[in-house]
């Protein structure tokens, strides 16, 4: 069945979502949502998959067909499902505690057989369902309820993880870039192999209120001036120059075709 | 059919990132509590909207930033019948 309007996607009996106010997930399922109208998908022939997490509960305001599965093994239901019927279009929402943390060997293996699965990370750089605990993400010196005096862990580079592992396509964006995000929705499912979306989105709940980031607004607002070009990027390191640490490194990271698992016969 | 934008109450939450975004402030921040104690940004002169004016013309959806950024799928545009010239009364 396809779409005749972009409400079709959603199930109109679970709406409102649950997500607390100016939440960065609901902006991405919009998003997703937008790119997969824009493209016609089937609707009977499109799958939502989840793990477990604020991030996961997407595909639960879905029409389509969804599995919410154990935590971190969303990626390998979703190769199940990719393998078992390969005309379906499969779409893995995960989060950052959900994929880096626990789902992290799923995540490499996935990316290095190179399965053709669109993963779409809602990074909000912490644990935001169980109550603020810090997550792989967390940046350096950013509070949370399990690092009270600042993280001092490096954080994961999920992008840089998954570019060095053979992902298809690797993005990054923000909630604040809701068309280029969009877009690289599209092209991460029209592309074959393991394309890997980055959003890095607002908490205001858990990591918000903890980080003087208040209001939704305000941490919005702090991805808009804090957004790096890709290409920027590597030009200051050329020059010597240094790249502010909470800079959030926007863009496309790889777009390549190494051979693919599970693509359309 | 003309567009004309609306939000919906019942799934509004009051996050105010629509009046962040919008690049004619056509959404501003409400004053008022709705029945469940949210308040809904006020819409200010929608004409302005890029979409509501142009989508005709263009035949495809313009800007749309406000829809796309929307949390909780409040936004979006409904069809209006379009407006008589017969309606309009010119003032000299």
């Amino acid at each position: 069945m396809k779409a005749q309007v972009k409400e079709d996607w959603f199930r109109q009996d679970r709406l409102p979502h649950i997500f607390c106010v100016g939440c960065g997930n609901g902006t991405v399922i919009n998003c997703v949502v937008d790119a997969v109208y824009d493209l016609e998908l089937d609707i009977d022939k499109t799958v939502f998959i989840s793990g477990i997490g604020c991030s996961s509960r997407a595909p639960g305001y879905m029409a389509t067909d969804s599995l919410h599965t154990t935590h971190g093994r969303a990626l390998a239901f979703a190769t199940g499902v990719k393998l078992g019927r390969p005309e379906f279009d499969v779409i893995v929402f995960t989060g950052d505690g959900d994929l880096a943390a626990i789902g992290g060997n799923h995540f490499i293996h996935a990316c290095r057989r190179n399965i053709d699965l669109t993963v779409v990370c809602m990074n909000n750089q912490i644990y935001g369902m169980t109550g603020g605990q810090g997550s792989p993400c967390t940046p350096i010196g950013k509070l949370s309820t399990t690092t009270p005096y600042g993280a001092n862990e490096t954080p994961f580079d999920l992008c840089e993880l998954a570019v060095a592992a053979g992902a298809n396509y690797v993005a990054r964006w923000t909630s604040y870039h809701a068309k280029e995000l969009r877009n690289a929705v599209i092209k991460g499912i029209e592309t074959p192999g393991l394309s890997f979306i980055e959003v890095a989105c607002q908490c205001p709940t858990s990591f918000g209120n903890k980080n003087k980031l208040r209001q939704p607004i305000d941490h919005v607002n702090f991805f808009r001036k804090n957004a790096i070009f890709l290409q920027k990027a590597k030009k200051m390191e050329e020059e010597r120059k240094e790249i502010p640490a909470e800079a959030v490194i926007v863009g496309e990271y790889a777009r390549r075709s190494r051979p693919v698992i599970g693509g359309r016969i | 059919m003309m567009k004309q934008l609306t939000i919906n109450e019942t799934r509004c939450k009051g996050c105010n990132l629509c009046t962040m975004v919008c690049p004619y402030k056509i959404y501003q921040i409400g004053t008022t509590p709705n029945r469940r104690g949210i308040y809904v940004p006020v819409l200010h002169e929608s004409g302005r909207c890029t979409n509501c004016r142009l989508q005709e013309l263009y035949g495809r959806e313009l800007c749309g930033g406000c829809a796309l950024i929307c949390p909780d799928q409040a936004i979006s545009w409904i069809p209006v019948p379009q407006y008589k010239k017969s309606n309009i009364i010119i003032e000299y």
